[in-house]
């Protein structure tokens, strides 16, 4: 994976065509919101204004993580209603706010009925990509991706799903020549849209253990928007990997100094645990644990993370399976089923656990914690090649990653458990033959 | 001060080239009518069609470019915003949202054109065209580099063969523009002829073409070439008969030649097809040098009165009518007004000039001296802006710098302009006469102290 041409990246951090907006200036979510509320003084009797006041906020809300913004949208497009009930436009607004809140389900089923009303509409078909990504309805995804692209040929609208899949299907390469062409087609005044563009690209990168790479895109998002709360965590990311866990405990506290979410707070905590900090990890870890509980029925949820939670510093493995198993029951998208996946290992479900990470990986994602997972479980299930192969996968992917040092204790025990045993023999020629052997 | 190299002219060939509207927009004004009428009854028959009310928007923009009428601007936002009512947030709302920065260029209203033309490039389209006016409002800005970097823009790779044809045209006749502000007038003149060859090859529309030849001709006029000029003027008026920007070219061009009566005749045909100040205040010069006085002060009271029809016509016109009465000493405290007014939306290097030139004649000379440096920074290579620096450099007193920019009018463009190019003969010769004089004064003093 080393493969993905950094070369693009010359271009990415060449200067701008336009100049960056600098601080203090209104951002585009902001520039967005005043313009909107200029119509409605102009001539408060007609839908648009409010459609665009609602996507301003919608927008406003992914460059702060303020949610808050998502309820003064919802009045928006109250108002919308009211002037005109069938507005379309309005109805769009309101599946990109059921998206911003995390309603995957409803966000489908709402943006499959306008798909059918409009079936021209490329931005609808965004929309219903967005909420079959997010439930893990992949080949769906990528249909309604690819009428994007099919349709109006280099929008970026679609290019950003297209890319989005690409990363999920395992062609980083493509992934990165979409995200690309998306951020050369980005006008530079769209601050906040080419950061969030870098910053997809930096987690490409540091998933394929290009650090210099990730580190060096974070810092481009970071000029163009900055104190970026998505760059902040993916330059505190970066930052763990390069086995800094105090400078990503810094950020992580800047960053959380705003609206944090509890994906944040637990990113955090993990940081201090990572950095030695360990009273001051257990309080974090105690103040997201009771945050995220009081959320674990809600669509805005971090169960992902609480399944994680207690997988390891909270040493709960029954209730982070009984949590992934709710998740899993709402969607099916590659994260759900690898945490799922994981708590069943944690409490002995093996066979289930290897049926769940096959369906996790089946799409064809390439992530190094997802091939540990699914390496740990196959060596319980007494595949020894295949979790050779997944372990070593893991440590050729991502060989800074978090995941690198128990990856490598358990191919360790894998071949000690293999020379052991004479019946493991057979696996072992097999690594071997294979080249999988420890690095 | 007619037809400087205006990038809001240009804006109007992107008209007939964003979205679907090439077959929407018919360059004659009979069949823009047409598409008018017909326009209005598809959105009657199908009031959902966002795209119709887009192309009624865009054919209300080219109404009002073939009949100078700015009530045509409005009603094309109307139906611009009825359009974005039924679709703003998808891809295909980039043509609605960059007709309207079209209507905001015409209007003069720069900073509202960008604002539009990033949002229908925030959409992400992939069409580059919306690049194009936001070149343009930044170019109007006085933004050069800026204005040339979205220009770059204006490429797709994933384009037809055709639309990258039509890209290359928006490209080159935009950047020919900031070639000629920046002095490079052969550089300019190149990007221009091949932005004409593309058009007649491409086959756009006769509004088009003629357009692109028309501001072939503007720029050979600045370089001093008449002849070629008004050959460009008429190939222009071939390929669309009555074209008034053309008949405006060519009247200059012949005036230029010393063919007034001609040049008369021309500007009373742009005047019959779009009374636009600018033809009128160069009629009036023309009928003057022609001795026809009382003819010439009839046409300089249309030039305020066209200026004051509508309030939109005054801000459209503002430095029409500010070069206007500063040429002619009239309401000068009223040019200068005009100008400041301009100025604080629009800040190329004309608007500098005319401020420049409405301070110098409202005697505020280091301020004119000041605003002409800001009309000269860019490298310009204009015989006008020329003129009026060696102007205000002769009443401050620098008689050397006076006769360097006085000079440089009359070798770039010996006839630059009917009025001033003889005021600019007269002046050197007083500066050179004064210079001899003191020359041959100098050793008599000398010999006297002695």
């Amino acid at each position: 994976m080393k493969t993905i041409r950094l070369m693009i990246m010359v271009a990415l951090l060449a200067p701008a065509a336009l100049a960056q907006a600098p601080l203090g200036k209104p951002s585009p979510a902001e520039q967005a919101i005043a313009w909107a509320q200029a119509g409605i003084k102009q001539d408060a009797s007609r839908v648009q204004p409010y459609n665009d006041l609602a996507l301003g906020y919608i927008r406003r809300a992914r460059e702060t993580s303020d949610v808050r913004y998502y309820e003064q949208a919802e009045a928006a497009i109250q108002k919308a209603r009211k002037i005109d009930p069938d507005n379309f436009e309005t109805s769009k607004a309101e599946v990109m706010l059921l998206l911003g809140r995390k309603e995957f389900a409803t966000a489908l089923d709402s943006a499959r009925a306008l798909n059918k009303k409009m079936p021209d509409d490329v931005l609808v078909y965004g929309l219903v990509a967005d909420a079959d990504i997010e439930l893990g309805n992949y080949k769906e995804a990528e249909w309604a991706a690819q009428w994007m692209l099919d349709m109006r040929p280099g929008n970026v609208p679609g290019l950003l799903r297209g890319g989005r899949l690409r990363v999920l299907f395992g062609d980083a390469e493509g992934a990165m020549d979409f995200y690309n062409e998306a951020y050369q087609k980005t006008p530079p005044v769209e601050t906040e849209s080419q950061a969030w563009i870098l910053t997809q690209m930096a987690a490409l990168q540091e998933s394929a253990g290009n650090i210099d790479a990730a580190e060096k895109l974070v810092r481009s998002a970071l000029d163009k928007f900055p104190n970026y709360y998505l760059a902040v965590e993916a330059e505190a990311q970066v930052k763990i990997d390069e086995n800094k866990p105090a400078e990503a405990v810094q950020l992580l506290r800047e960053r959380n100094g705003q609206f944090p979410t509890l994906a944040s707070k637990y990113a955090l905590a993990k940081a201090m645990e990572s950095a030695g900090m360990l009273e001051q990890a257990d309080g974090a870890y105690a103040a997201f644990e009771s945050a995220a509980r009081a959320q674990i029925g809600a669509a805005d949820n971090a169960n992902l993370e609480l399944v994680h939670y207690y997988l390891g510093r909270g040493n709960n493995p029954g209730e982070a399976m009984r949590i992934a198993k709710l998740e899993a029951a709402r969607r099916q998208d590659a994260a759900t089923l690898d945490a799922h996946a994981w708590s069943l290992y944690a409490n002995a479900w093996y066979v289930e656990a290897q049926a769940e990470m096959a369906k996790a990986l089946a799409v064809g994602v390439r992530d190094a914690a997802f091939f540990y997972h699914a390496g740990a479980i196959a060596a319980r299930g007494h595949d020894a090649a295949a979790a050779a192969r997944f372990l070593n996968e893991a440590l050729q992917l991502n060989p800074p990653a978090e995941i690198a040092g128990p990856a490598r204790a358990e191919l360790q025990k894998l071949q000690a458990a293999s020379a052991a045993s004479p019946a493991l023999t057979s696996n072992a020629e097999q690594m071997d033959a294979a080249g999988m052997a420890t690095p | 001060m007619i037809a400087r190299l205006a990038i809001t002219a240009m804006v109007f060939s992107l008209v007939a080239s964003a979205g679907s509207l090439r077959a929407q927009t018919p360059a004659q004004q009979n069949s823009t009518d047409q598409a008018i009428q017909s326009l209005e009854l598809h959105v009657k028959m199908y009031p959902q069609d966002f795209a119709g009310y887009d192309g009624l928007g865009a054919a209300f923009l080219q109404k009002g470019r073939e009949t100078g009428d700015a009530d045509y601007y409005e009603r094309a936002k109307t139906a611009l915003a009825k359009s974005l009512d039924l679709d703003s947030s998808d891809p295909a709302a980039y043509s609605a949202m960059t007709h309207m920065a079209v209507a905001c260029m015409a209007e003069h209203r720069f900073r509202d054109a960008l604002a539009w033309a990033q949002r229908a490039l925030a959409l992400g389209s992939g069409d580059p065209s919306p690049w194009a006016i936001a070149g343009d409002a930044l170019a109007d800005m006085g933004e050069y580099d800026a204005a040339a970097a979205a220009y770059a823009n204006l490429e797709n790779p994933l384009a037809s063969e055709e639309e990258q044809r039509g890209l290359s045209f928006e490209r080159e006749s935009r950047l020919s523009s900031l070639e000629l502000v920046a002095g490079h007038t052969q550089k300019a003149l190149d990007l221009m002829r091949s932005a004409v060859h593309t058009a007649i090859q491409t086959r756009m529309s006769s509004e088009n073409i003629a357009w692109s030849e028309y501001q072939l001709g503007e720029e050979l006029f600045q370089a001093g070439d008449y002849a070629a000029a008004e050959k460009a003027d008429r190939a222009a008026l071939e390929e669309y008969p009555s074209y008034y920007r053309a008949l405006g070219g060519l009247a200059k061009a012949l005036a230029a030649q010393g063919r007034l009566d001609e040049a008369a005749e021309h500007y009373r045909k742009a005047i019959a097809v779009v009374p636009f100040p600018e033809y009128a205040a160069a009629l009036g010069d023309v009928d003057s040098k022609l001795g026809r006085t009382e003819q010439a002060k009839k046409e300089y009271e249309l030039v305020g009165f066209i200026g004051r029809l509508s309030e939109i016509n005054q801000e459209i016109h503002n430095r029409d009518l500010a070069y206007f009465y500063a040429d002619h000493d009239i309401k000068l405290d009223q040019a200068l007004l005009l100008a400041r007014k301009e100025l604080e939306v629009r800040r190329d290097i004309y608007t500098w000039d005319v401020l420049a030139w409405a301070l110098y004649k409202n005697n505020q000379l280091q301020e004119a001296a000041d605003a002409i440096a800001h009309a000269l920074q860019p490298g310009s290579a204009d015989a006008l802006i020329f003129f009026h620096a060696g102007m205000i450099q002769e009443r401050l007193g620098n008689a050397s710098m006076a006769k360097t920019f006085l000079q440089r009018a009359l070798d770039l463009s010996p006839q630059f302009n009917v009025r001033h190019a003889e005021s600019a003969r007269a002046a050197l010769a007083g500066l050179q006469a004064l210079e001899a004089q003191s020359a041959s004064a100098a050793p008599g003093e000398v010999s006297h102290a002695r």
